[in-house]
């Protein structure tokens, strides 16, 4: 493995247990922080597995759980944003495959597109009051889930040619 | 895998968007909602960015004839690139090949250049290279295609023409035109002596100042210059010892492959004719010849030679005839019936020179070990052979590269003036 990949798979290690830190000085349940230390070591270890998986969806949840929106959120938002984008970086090959240094720039300007939608988001749900909103916002955001999981679903499915 | 499929990235994507925003719309989880909220860029690019058709990919080979460490470029053909954004190719490792990069893995993007894969083999012989994986994957890592296995390629490896070089005159030039000096006299640039003019001889050849002071005329005579036949014979028995390509050590086979492709090199440059035996299970007999196409029919037999521990040693070297040639038996000579083979050529004239191919072989730590007594046995035993050898006047000397041959092949020019009988 190069001293590159050594590097970026530290980093890939450290990013979701530094969005879980955010939360000191209140203390996640050790059962948390065992998971999400061990599921972003395995990921780190293997970029594709589903360890990553479990591991973003751990950290969501103790954050979601806690209903916490200050600027914290934005932080771990970036940080599980990087590491995904991380891990896919560093999925483009096996461990002695050098990062192509293209194309960690185009991740990384990728990454900056990505993180457009979060500010404006948490503008948005801090000054919106969900009580006085219209009530077909919410049904047309339902339809839309419903409509985007059936695509998923659909184009997700492998297509032998 | 013929199928372009979801990468492992997309998917993860594409469950935080879905999640998230279910919870954010169903529970009204507003943190769910601001945390999955950079992902729905992620999956909705990724989900869009699906190729349409499947590439077909091949790989082409620059070169399949190469010079140990020399370098051939693996090309990669993809017949249509659309929607594909980057290209992973991971070689298999081969023995005695290097490649580039180091580990054999290599990626680019596509509106860059197709990454290419070099290879360098390290060893003479029969090389495979180019069983490689290649991955293909769309825009924004969203699909993926492959791995696909490649087909490996045939690589014919030639040894390497070692520097050799040598200023010594073959002992019995025969043929019609060479570089050799003759005992004959002819019309070459060798000054042989001066006579007196007789019917038939060349105006041009006259000595002018000879003849005014004798008042008689008198030429100049010189010798002819001739080629050689050459005989290569190759131990291709046995091969003692571990084979580190070209930077590392050499085997006994490795030896004797390079010393015979550089004495074949030289001496077809010269002008000589050349000849190769190689002996194996299977024995090959190259006839003489000269040329450079020639030089290549040798270099090509040699890179297939094989050992092959069921092989025997031959009761003698079928040369065809050998008069006026000269043979070099390029051998560790650990089998007795090919010393009694090259015992019998020196006796039916031929100017044999034994090579000795075995190297030099550092001794295992624990010299009482029964495969270090062994091997001293039969080094013992290779040493006395070797010496009965030379008491039959057939020299032999340790390959070393340049000037080998130069002190044995003056030596053997010096005898080959004397007359002798030959046994029939």
């Amino acid at each position: 493995m190069t001293p590159t990949a050594w590097v970026l798979r530290a980093v890939l290690l450290l990013l979701p247990c530094a969005a879980l830190a955010l939360a000191l000085p209140e203390r996640p349940h050790p059962l948390v922080i065992a998971v999400v230390v061990l599921c972003s070591a395995w990921w780190a270890w293997s970029p594709d597995h589903l360890a990553g998986m479990v591991t973003l969806a751990t950290v969501i949840a103790w954050w979601t759980v806690h209903d916490v929106v200050d600027w914290r959120i934005l932080v771990v938002s970036v940080l599980l944003v990087g590491a995904h984008l991380l891990a896919t970086v560093l999925s483009y090959g096996p461990d002695v495959m050098a990062v192509d240094r293209h194309l960690a720039v185009v991740w990384v300007r990728r990454g900056l597109l990505t993180l457009v939608p979060l500010p404006i988001t948490w503008v948005a749900l801090r000054g919106l009051d969900a009580d006085q909103a219209p009530s077909w916002v919410w049904i047309a955001a339902a339809l839309t889930v419903v409509v985007m999981v059936v695509a998923t679903l659909r184009l997700t499915q492998p297509v032998d040619e | 895998m013929k199928a372009w499929r979801p990468t492992p990235s997309l998917v993860r994507a594409c469950l935080i968007t879905l999640v998230g925003l279910a919870g954010g719309v169903v529970a009204g989880l507003d943190v769910m909602v601001v945390l999955a909220a950079p992902f729905v860029l992620l999956a909705v690019t990724g989900l869009v960015g699906r190729p349409r058709h499947g590439p077909v990919i091949r790989t082409q080979i620059d070169h399949h004839r190469l010079h140990e460490g020399q370098g051939a470029s693996s090309r990669l053909v993809v017949d249509d690139l659309a929607g594909v954004e980057h290209v992973t190719r991971v070689a298999a490792p081969a023995p005695h090949v290097a490649t580039r990069p180091a580990h054999g893995a290599v990626g680019a993007l596509v509106d860059r250049d197709l990454p290419v894969l070099e290879f360098s083999p390290r060893r003479w012989g029969r090389r495979v290279i180019g069983a490689e994986r290649v991955v293909l994957t769309s825009a924004w890592g969203g699909w993926r295609w492959g791995p696909v296995d490649m087909p490996e390629h045939g690589l014919s490896v030639l040894p390497q023409m070692a520097p050799y070089d040598s200023r010594a005159e073959v002992p019995q030039p025969d043929g019609l035109v060479g570089r050799h000096r003759s005992r004959r006299l002819g019309s070459g640039t060798e000054f042989e002596g001066i006579r007196q003019f007789a019917a038939g001889d060349r105006l041009k050849r006259i000595n002018w100042p000879v003849s005014l002071r004798t008042g008689d005329l008198h030429v100049v005579t010189t010798r002819a210059e001739q080629d050689a036949g050459v005989w290569l014979v190759v131990d291709g028995l046995r091969d003692i010892g571990v084979s580190g390509g070209i930077d590392g050590a050499s085997s006994s086979l490795d030896l004797t492959v390079r010393a015979a492709a550089a004495l074949a090199e030289h001496h077809i440059r010269t002008g000589d004719r050349v000849g190769l035996l190689v002996l194996a299970s299977d024995p090959v007999r190259v006839r003489l010849g000269t040329g450079a196409r020639h030089l290549q029919r040798l270099h090509g037999t040699l890179a297939r030679v094989r050992t092959d521990m069921r092989s025997a040693a031959p009761e003698r070297l079928d040369l065809g005839s050998t008069a006026g040639s000269v043979v070099h038996v390029l051998s560790p000579m650990l089998f007795t019936p090919l010393v009694t083979a090259t015992a019998s050529l020196q006796r039916q004239g031929a100017s044999v020179v034994v090579i000795d191919t075995l190297g030099e072989r550092e001794p295992g730590p624990d010299r009482l070990a029964l495969s270090a007594l062994a091997a001293r046995m039969q080094k013992i035993e290779r040493d006395d052979r070797l010496q009965q050898l030379a008491a039959l006047g057939c020299p032999v000397v340790p390959w070393r590269g340049p000037g080998t041959l130069d002190t044995v092949l003056h030596q053997l020019a010096r005898r080959a003036q004397v007359p002798k009988v030959r046994a029939r």
